[in-house]
């Protein structure tokens, strides 16, 4: 069965919306700056937040239960995917289900508590942006949160469009969503792993990653359920896959054997050879290890089709918009749809320096897509790796 | 796109009964894990002997797992949270901070049983552990894996978290199997659990709605005893209520530990049941639990 994109909804760095995420990859510039908390005691406090402007006022809550800034940015994001593909109402609400990637949830409410104090009531889950959305749209099919860590919503999409080649449902809003987490940056500087200056993958000189927030939740559909509607599509989600490297908690393992399983297992459920990839939008964090692996791993991959790396462009989305945890999969994957549907790899943030370690190319002026397919990959803590590919749609 | 999973091996840790990870895990390499994490490694450990210790003819990129958690993080986040308001991150431990990311409870899963094919962690709340079953089973029904073991894992909420007198502790593990692989090994067949889940929206939970999720569900289960762990919030009562009065309603907690220990409780007892659960936030799942096999 094919699974389609029609609506896109995003919210990062960049602003709010589509139009301004694809103008914000196009211009190619941004900077973290200090994140907007008095007691995010540690070295690098640095994110790239949503700005002021940008961040929803609302809800506060919603069936009873409070949500927090994550709950709201998936909120956002849906509203606009959700008109984008020109959704409406819908005649059966069991068919259509949620899957929304997060890493953390509505972890910063429940910070704010540990200074303010938390409210008297029920338990309040963390993990609630998918119940958001379901709640506020009326979704009566499965409703779903997965936490891979920053592969989240990258299998979210995967489980999304599972859903949809099982014929559990005919329309998935699936994406994911991160929000400013003190506990997660904290740890993050613990760990020696942020950048002092800014997300560089691929850059000789990087030191780490630096968080960004956002949300992007897409509405997938069975092409019947999209002919039948007379709704178009940016692109199919044709294909995903899975692997884990079962090696350590937080390194990837050197050789990129798992990854390159789920790149290659992504083309044949896709039904894509390499060759027919036009562009990469890798996981490419600015860690060290990640960066070079990665590498090398698409260097087999396309080494293996008889392709060299400087014949597939990739796009760096993470030197822009920082990484933004377990958001990071469903923004590649939107930044990948508007790849295709644009025909257009927009420029990379320059490098100071690039990496021999990592010989991957990373346009810095717009190149044609070349190519019908791009892929997405996203790795994660505890040697979680998940690819996608996203293929044009013949109209 | 279907396969006949079947049950092989069921693992419960309760801590109330007494928990020591030295005698569960060994004495070495485990003092540093997070307690959540220790439960879900000691009953997968017995989860796997009870399935026979079979694991080593299942190649590593066709075994897989899935785990269901809401609060295993909640403590532990809490505490980091107070030494970097009250001090700075350097005063983390290295050893435990790798956790402020959920999936990493699950993750030693990984590397102790060489599980390549994939390791998911799901946190829908209250269903996640169930959703475990279900998303791990679609999976391997692609293709993506033949052997699964899924799982729920708890522990108790932060003290000054609300619900916090309602946390679980502990963890159940089910190990699922293709029958065909089970029969061909000449392994043993404790049973099947498939699931299913939904949503019932909280600011329209009109009798409609409930009706549309609901009647489905009781035509696939058929007339079995129900079970539901659900709490005293609009949507877990509409859940019990649409089951009729000779359900049994089971306190459900913070977390997503209970459904799946009621699944494995079911198990063990050999009746046919229906486990439901469902949280205030609109999750809801069932689990049509069919003791019994070879």
């Amino acid at each position: 069965m094919t699974v389609l994109i029609t609506g896109l909804g995003v919210l990062s760095c960049l602003g709010a919306g589509t139009d301004k995420f694809w103008a914000g990859m196009r211009a190619a510039r941004s900077a973290p700056g200090r994140a907007a908390d008095p007691h995010a005691n540690m070295a690098h406090p640095l994110m790239y937040s949503v700005p002021a402007a940008d961040v929803p006022s609302g809800p506060a809550a919603l069936g009873g239960s409070p949500l927090g800034q994550a709950s709201r940015y998936a909120l956002a994001a849906a509203a606009e995917a959700v008109a984008d593909a020109g959704l409406g109402q819908v005649a059966d609400p069991t068919r259509v289900a949620v899957v929304v990637g997060t890493g953390m949830g509505d972890s910063g409410m429940h910070e704010q508590w540990h200074l303010d104090g938390a409210p008297e009531g029920e338990w309040s889950p963390v993990f609630s942006p998918a119940a958001s959305i379901g709640g506020w749209f009326g979704a009566a099919g499965s409703n779903t949160s997965i936490s891979n860590a920053c592969a989240a919503s990258g299998f979210g999409l995967s489980v999304a469009a599972d859903l949809i080649n099982s014929g559990e449902a005919d329309v998935v809003i699936a994406g994911g969503a991160e929000a400013y987490s003190r506990v997660a940056l904290g740890c993050f500087n613990r760990l020696g792993a942020i950048d002092a200056e800014r997300c560089r993958p691929f850059d000789r000189h990087r030191g780490g990653t630096v968080f960004g927030e956002g949300a992007a939740i897409m509405v997938l559909e069975s092409a019947e359920h999209a002919a039948a509607r007379g709704a178009t599509a940016y692109a199919a989600l044709a294909g995903a896959g899975w692997s884990c490297d079962a090696y350590h908690s937080t390194a990837p393992e050197p050789t990129g054997e798992q990854i390159v399983r789920a790149m290659y297992q992504a083309f044949d459920d896709a039904g894509v050879k390499p060759a027919d990839i036009g562009a990469v939008v890798p996981h490419g964090t600015g860690t060290q290890l990640n960066d070079v692996v990665e590498s090398g791993s698409l260097a087999q991959v396309l080494g293996g089709a008889g392709l060299s790396m400087a014949q597939v462009p990739l796009y760096s989305l993470k030197g822009l918009i920082g990484h933004t945890g377990g958001a990071a999969g469903a923004l590649a994957a939107l930044a990948g749809a508007l790849i295709v549907s644009n025909r257009e790899v927009p420029p990379s943030v320059a490098l100071g320096e690039q990496d021999p370690e990592c010989p991957v190319l990373l346009p810095t002026q717009a190149v044609p897509l070349e190519g019908s397919a791009v892929l997405v990959n996203a790795y994660a803590f505890g040697g979680n790796n998940v690819s996608l590919v996203l293929q044009e749609v013949e109209s | 796109m279907t396969v006949d999973l079947v049950v092989t091996g069921v693992g419960v840790v309760d801590p109330a009964a007494g928990f020591d990870y030295k005698v569960e895990l060994g004495k070495r390499g485990y003092k540093y894990l997070p307690s959540a994490s220790q439960y879900l490694l000691a009953a997968t450990k017995r989860a796997v002997a009870d399935a026979g210790d079979a694991l080593a003819t299942v190649p590593e990129e066709s075994r897989a797992a899935a785990v269901g958690t809401n609060c295993a993080a909640s403590a532990l986040h809490a505490q980091m949270d107070r030494t970097v308001i009250d001090a700075d991150a350097n005063d983390l431990s290295p050893a435990t901070a790798p956790y402020f990311s959920i999936n990493l409870f699950g993750s030693r899963l990984a590397t102790e049983h060489a599980l390549k094919g994939f390791n998911l962690t799901v946190t829908s709340p209250r269903v996640a552990g169930l959703e475990a079953v279900q998303a791990g089973g679609r999976s391997i029904a692609l293709g993506r894996a033949g052997w699964l073991v899924a799982g729920a894992a708890e522990e108790a909420l932060d003290p000054a978290e609300p619900g916090a007198d309602t946390a679980e502790t502990g963890a159940v593990a089910i190990v699922f199997e293709p029958a065909a692989a089970v029969a061909a090994r000449g392994g043993r067949v404790l049973g099947r659990c498939v699931v299913r889940t939904a949503f019932l929206a909280p600011t329209g939970l009109t009798p409609d709605l409930v009706a549309g999720v609901i009647g489905p569900v009781r035509a696939w289960a058929g007339d079995v005893p129900v079970r539901a762990v659900v709490d005293s919030s609009p949507v877990g009562e509409a859940l019990a209520a649409a089951f009729g009065p000779d359900t049994t309603v089971v306190r459900a907690g913070a977390g997503c530990l209970r459904p799946m220990a009621e699944v494995a409780a079911v198990l063990a007892a050999g009746e046919r049941a229906l486990v439901v659960t469902a949280a205030a936030q609109g999750n809801v799942a069932f689990a049509l639990v069919t003791p019994g096999g070879n």
